[in-house]
């Protein structure tokens, strides 16, 4: 009689075993033996007492791991050290950069007076008649542009910061732009 | 072997955060489950050691990324295997493996009876303990096993079937069955 192999066996008890292997477990004693003690095998397996291990490696373990923390956290420091650097680099060239912005715009508020200027110039009334609010209003107007023209004559550029130096003729652009619209209505007023 | 493998949550978040007391209680907790693991795959006790220090090693290092779905064990296992097969294959204990089968196939019929089943497991080569261990013991499928040794399941399959046999052998002094 032809009995189960033990591959046959290993796949009827987990479950993937042929018809044949199946049907011959239950009707033959021998192969239903063998089966048994498969089972009580790996049970047995199962129960073996567990093996401590001899040694303890926790602190070999932890100091891995102590190792390895220290070594990122001198990492990090060292990127800590590199962004410092980075910073302080960025810290000296971002007022190179804002110092070129401000220069640009000096020039071209300056420019910008300049044409003022000129306009003024063109609508120059002062041998003509005004009314006595204009009167007031013109000389208030440029009372204001000689205080900030003295002004910008005591700074030293160099010396001055740029962003101030900037605010002041932006006011001078202001006052400018004042008086010259004065004089353009009392232009038109009295038909030139 | 019973072990109680259960570890509180609060010790995983607090393993996951990286407190040095709590990868201790993990250590603690599953140190002998890994040693045990290791020691039935590898034959020196000192590669067992070994395993059970790349075992926590690497569970210190991901355990990040353990997401809390299944058992922590379960999670623990894979790793515990996946370094002892490694350990395996680094030491290329494979090319002797069928050497030592085979020489300790026909141990005299008279200590067939008294050998007790640790000793028979003991003789079986690196492979098939693994097997053995792996898919009967830790419930490992034979698709888990093909993956982590780099092999098919028709070997994982083969491997167990064999092992049984040899083992059936070693523990029955009787003749083997067979078609």
């Amino acid at each position: 009689m032809m009995h189960c192999t033990m591959d046959d066996l290993v796949a009827v008890r987990d479950g993937e075993g042929s018809v044949w292997a199946r049907r011959h477990v239950e009707e033959c004693d021998i192969c239903r033996g063998e089966m048994d003690a498969l089972y009580q095998r790996v049970a047995q397996l199962k129960a073996v007492p567990a093996l401590r291990p001899p040694r303890d490696r926790w602190p070999m373990v932890r100091d891995v791991i102590t190792a390895e923390r220290s070594q990122r956290r001198r990492r990090w420091a060292r990127g800590g050290l590199l962004l410092a650097a980075a910073f302080a680099g960025l810290m000296v060239l971002l007022p190179l950069m804002h110092g070129r912005a401000y220069a640009d715009e000096l020039a071209q508020v300056k420019q910008h007076s300049a044409q003022l200027e000129d306009s003024l110039q063109q609508y120059d009334l002062d041998g003509r008649v005004m009314s006595g609010s204009e009167a007031d209003l013109t000389a208030q107007l440029e009372d204001q542009i000689a205080a900030l023209d003295g002004r910008l004559s005591q700074m030293s550029e160099r010396a001055a910061q740029d962003a101030q130096l900037v605010d002041l003729w932006r006011q001078r652009v202001d006052l400018m732009q004042h008086l010259v619209q004065v004089r353009v209505t009392r232009a038109n007023y009295v038909g030139l | 072997m019973t072990l109680s493998l259960t570890v509180p949550d609060i010790l995983v978040a607090r393993a996951k955060a990286g407190d040095l007391e709590a990868l201790e209680g993990l250590f603690r907790a599953f140190e002998t489950p890994v040693y045990n693991l290791a020691r039935r795959i590898c034959r020196a006790p000192e590669d067992a050691e070994d395993v059970v220090q790349e075992t926590f090693l690497e569970v210190v290092k991901s355990i990040r990324h353990y997401r809390g779905e299944g058992h922590l064990w379960g999670w623990i296992r894979q790793i515990a295997a996946s370094k002892a097969l490694m350990r395996l294959r680094r030491e290329k204990l494979r090319a002797t493996d069928e050497l030592i089968d085979e020489a300790a196939g026909s141990p005299p019929a008279s200590i067939g009876a008294r050998i007790d089943l640790e000793r028979a497991f003991a003789q079986l080569s690196e492979t098939s303990r693994a097997v053995v261990w792996l898919h009967d013991v830790e419930g490992f499928t034979h698709e888990e096993i093909a993956e982590q040794m780099g092999r098919t399941v028709s070997f994982s399959k083969s491997q167990l079937a064999r092992a049984h046999a040899r083992l059936r052998r070693l523990l029955v002094a009787e003749p083997e069955v067979g078609r």
